[in-house]
């Protein structure tokens, strides 16, 4: 257990509150909230395996090339995007604050790539993540709401995430999340059946889906035909052994890239993702894109 | 023939008539070029009529008929009123295009219009969704996401279950304000008895505690009316004759000063907040009491419901309580002193917020961390069951309670303790037999309750001895297993979710196996 940001004091053998041996903690480490008082105190985890970077130490916060995400420079880079809801952390990762000139602090929050398969993505050097302020997204297979949350960063409060997740456990997180986050929307429902939830969403610019099933491109392709505007762009992620353990990777992943090549889901990329995770690629593209130079149906 | 399109949304159903037919044709692709422009598209198609929802409950109603493929009356009502009449024998001359064909099958079975869901309508239904909010003119820019977040949040609650007592913020404000309010009590006592001790300087000694002394300077006023006609009121309200009569001799020699009749009822209207502060203070403890017992009936039973309420505060939530190891719960509440001992490589501290319970006070000098251990064990499975299970009983925290006073007497005596198989089984047992058998009388709902306690922890213990073998996720295994062993509890209640928990077993073979031995001893 790390330092949380709490610090109640209490004596070495003589645990509890009020026995102030040796004086009473008013520890001013800056990020306290009154030492536990009052609600919307946060209870955060200081350092992530992998992210090398601790707290208080001089980071330099730069934008990234994609618009809305960040890297924050210092011993080791992070990948960061900045916190839509300051204050709030939603799985103990950590949180940069940086001064502006004008004395307001700005907040980031880590994005871990070992956790989220877009900030792999990122990482990795994807071209366009079709991702940026003011966009809405669809993401099917939103599990706690980890990358919904830096995704509902990134959006900003112009755009919304419709987050769609089947599993009650995890709805429960996600609707905890969703509901200091006003631009997420949470939908508990298979995403098997647009159908179902078609009442509460509206047309997306981009789909985003992560739901390691085998028929994940049907999935894919029925929400698109759904809720995915004509030019709009996809992002899907492929685990070959949730598709077909037995077969070799690269041919899962052009058996998927076929798939959705029928349903007028054109991929522009194919992405390996190999530094955090095992046989999973990652296939970018473009939904009922106009073709160039065909006569009939330019748009 | 004239084709209209239903379209619902979060905010209301639209209707929609499509023009062009002809032109169009049913060709997909030459829908699609004119669904992008909306000039062309509104050429196409165009609003016949839009329902909005009466109020949040009437659009949940909706949303959740329309994800059934249910016609609700005010759709039905709606697409009567506002599409052409159908009339008996004839062929109607329209025909009403659909996103789910399953919907479609039910108007047509009520109300004889006739239902189309083919691709050309699903091209019609994605260029309405895109340009919706331009159609109804009513609604602002942002209004049609509010009322989506708004409906989607209602709907996914309803998908959880979410239950409105069950929630734990209350408990961590309740507790909060609690201690806010002792410190503020404590503060405007202190300014009561020094503003009074200006009038009357002795009765700050004879009465010490801050309530009463509040009440009696009310009773008193000015003490130079103090007589002895005074004394069976200052007794009941001090509890103690002589001290009421040590009041009144106080009050004759006093030296204090007078005070005008303005300034007493300042002191008198200031001690009546006082004392109505401190009747809040009991009411909101009583409060919490209930609070505890709804949200987190066994860890209340074990600990106690004011130090069971900081610990979920401390930890944030009832959740992060449960999902944290039994060693950080032991010490919650002693961070300092711990990672002061982890730098300095010294003595971690033994306890934190758990040392108020009375079992660490019980417990002599040396089993003092011994005893913090195995509370804080018994304390982290209590929360988990609050946590994941569906019921709210206390009757594995009170089997929880019974092991650690077990324990502290084997400490005191050597009076070996019940092993933790038996316990839990003892309470799922019973926990069952009491589904089975329904309401019982009295006594022998007592006896039954205790077995059963002892039941369900025992396979708690047993639950948990497992996980710590295997290294699958502890938490989530604990959730599944909890389910299992409450849903065998309810057996009667919960039928489909039997079949589940059956399923649940087969998947684990090692488990599966002890409790379906289990099962067959509780049987004999």
């Amino acid at each position: 257990m790390r330092p949380p940001k709490t610090g109640r004091g209490g004596g070495g053998s003589g645990g509890g509150r009020g026995l102030a041996r040796g004086g009473v903690v008013s520890s001013t480490r800056g990020r306290e909230s009154g030492r536990g008082r009052g609600p919307g105190r946060v209870k955060g985890r200081e350092s992530e395996p992998g992210s090398g970077i601790k707290g208080g130490s001089k980071v330099l916060v730069t934008p990234h090339r994609h618009a809305g995400v960040f890297v924050a420079k210092s011993k080791a880079d992070a990948l960061v995007t900045k916190n839509l809801v300051p204050g709030e952390i939603i799985y103990n990762e950590k949180r940069i604050f940086v001064q502006n000139e004008d004395r307001s602090t700005v907040e980031y929050r880590v994005w871990n790539p070992h956790r989220s398969k877009l900030a792999d993505a990122i990482t990795t050097g994807v071209d366009n993540i079709w991702i940026k302020p003011g966009v809405k997204v669809l993401y099917l297979g939103a599990s706690s709401g980890y990358t919904v949350s830096h995704i509902s960063d990134i959006v900003g409060p112009e755009g919304c995430v419709y987050a769609v997740e089947h599993s009650h456990i995890c709805g429960k997180v996600l609707m905890n999340m969703a509901e200091k986050r006003t631009n997420v929307i949470p939908i508990i429902e298979d995403a098997r059946d647009p159908a179902k939830y078609r009442m509460l969403v509206g047309m997306v610019d981009v789909i985003f889906s992560d739901v390691a099933q085998p028929d994940q491109a049907k999935i894919l392709s029925l929400n698109a035909s759904y809720f995915l505007k004509s030019g709009g762009h996809f992002m899907i992620s492929i685990k070959a052994n949730s598709i077909d353990s037995t077969i070799a990777a690269e041919t899962v992943y052009q058996m998927e890239v076929e798939k959705l090549q029928m349903e007028e889901l054109r991929p522009t990329e194919i992405l390996h993702l190999d530094s955090c995770e095992e046989k999973h690629a990652c296939v970018f593209g473009g939904y009922r894109l106009p073709r160039k130079q065909k006569a009939d149906s330019a748009v | 023939m004239a084709m209209y399109v239903l379209y619902e949304s979060s905010s209301g159903y639209g209707l929609f008539e499509v023009h062009g037919l002809d032109e169009i044709g049913q060709n997909t692709e030459a829908v699609r070029t004119s669904v992008s422009d909306l000039s062309r598209f509104g050429r196409v198609v165009q609003l016949t009529a839009f329902h909005p929802f009466e109020s949040a409950l009437d659009a949940l109603n909706q949303v959740n008929a329309v994800s059934e493929g249910v016609m609700t009356d005010e759709l039905r009502s709606f697409l009567e009123l506002n599409l052409p009449k159908v009339k008996e024998g004839k062929k109607p001359k329209f025909s009403l295009g659909l996103a789910e064909p399953k919907l479609g099958s039910h108007i047509f079975e009520a109300t004889k219009i006739p239902c189309q869901s083919n691709e050309f309508v699903l091209e019609l239904l994605r260029g309405v969704r895109q340009h919706f909010d331009r159609f109804i003119k009513d609604l602002k820019p942002g209004d049609l996401e509010k009322s989506q977040l708004g409906l989607a949040h209602s709907y996914s609650r309803a998908k959880v279950k979410f239950n409105v007592n069950r929630v734990d913020n209350m408990v961590i404000q309740a507790i909060f304000l609690l201690d806010t309010l002792d410190k503020d009590i404590n503060s405007f006592a202190m300014r009561v008895r020094e503003w009074y001790s200006w009038h009357f300087p002795e009765l700050v000694k004879i009465v010490n505690d801050n309530y009463l002394y509040a009440r009696v300077s009310k009773m008193i006023d000015d003490k130079s009316k103090l007589t002895e006609d005074h004394i069976p009121m200052l007794t009941e309200v001090l509890g103690d004759e002589d001290k009421a009569k040590e009041v009144i001799e106080a009050g004759k020699a006093s030296m204090g000063q007078d005070l005008s009749p303005l300034d007493l009822i300042n002191v008198q209207t200031f001690a009546q907040r006082v004392m109505d502060l401190a009747d809040y203070r009991k009411k909101l403890y009583d409060y919490l009491v209930t609070k505890m017992s709804d949200i987190a009936p066994n860890l209340a039973a074990l600990i106690g419901e004011m130090v069971g309420a900081r610990l979920i505060s401390h930890a944030g939530s009832l959740t992060n309580l449960a999902k944290c190891p039994s060693s950080t719960l032991q010490i919650l509440g002693a961070e300092k002193a711990l990672f002061r001992a982890l730098k300095t490589r010294g003595n971690t501290p033994k306890y934190g917020l758990i040392f108020h319970s009375s079992f660490i006070g019980r417990a002599s000098a040396k089993n003092k961390g011994r005893i913090a251990r195995y509370l804080a064990n018994k304390c982290s499975i209590a929360s988990r069951i609050d946590c994941f299970a569906d019921g709210a009983t206390t009757a594995f925290g009170e089997k929880l309670r019974e092991q650690v006073e077990e324990r502290l007497e084997f400490y005191d005596k050597g009076v070996a303790p019940r092993k933790n198989v038996d316990v839990m089984k003892e309470v799922i047992e019973n926990l069952q037999k009491q589904d089975e058998e329904g309401k019982e009388p009295v006594d022998a709902s007592v006896k039954k309750s205790k077995k059963k306690k002892a039941k369900g922890e025992e396979e708690e213990e047993e639950v948990v001895a497992m996980e710590e073998d295997k290294s699958e996720k502890k938490k989530k295994k604990e959730k599944r297993k909890m389910e299992t062993a409450e849903e065998n509890e309810k057996s009667e209640k919960k039928k489909t979710k039997k079949s589940k928990a059956g399923g649940e077993e087969e998947t684990d073979d090692g488990h599966s196996t002890k409790k379906k031995k289990k099962k067959s001893k509780s049987s004999e």
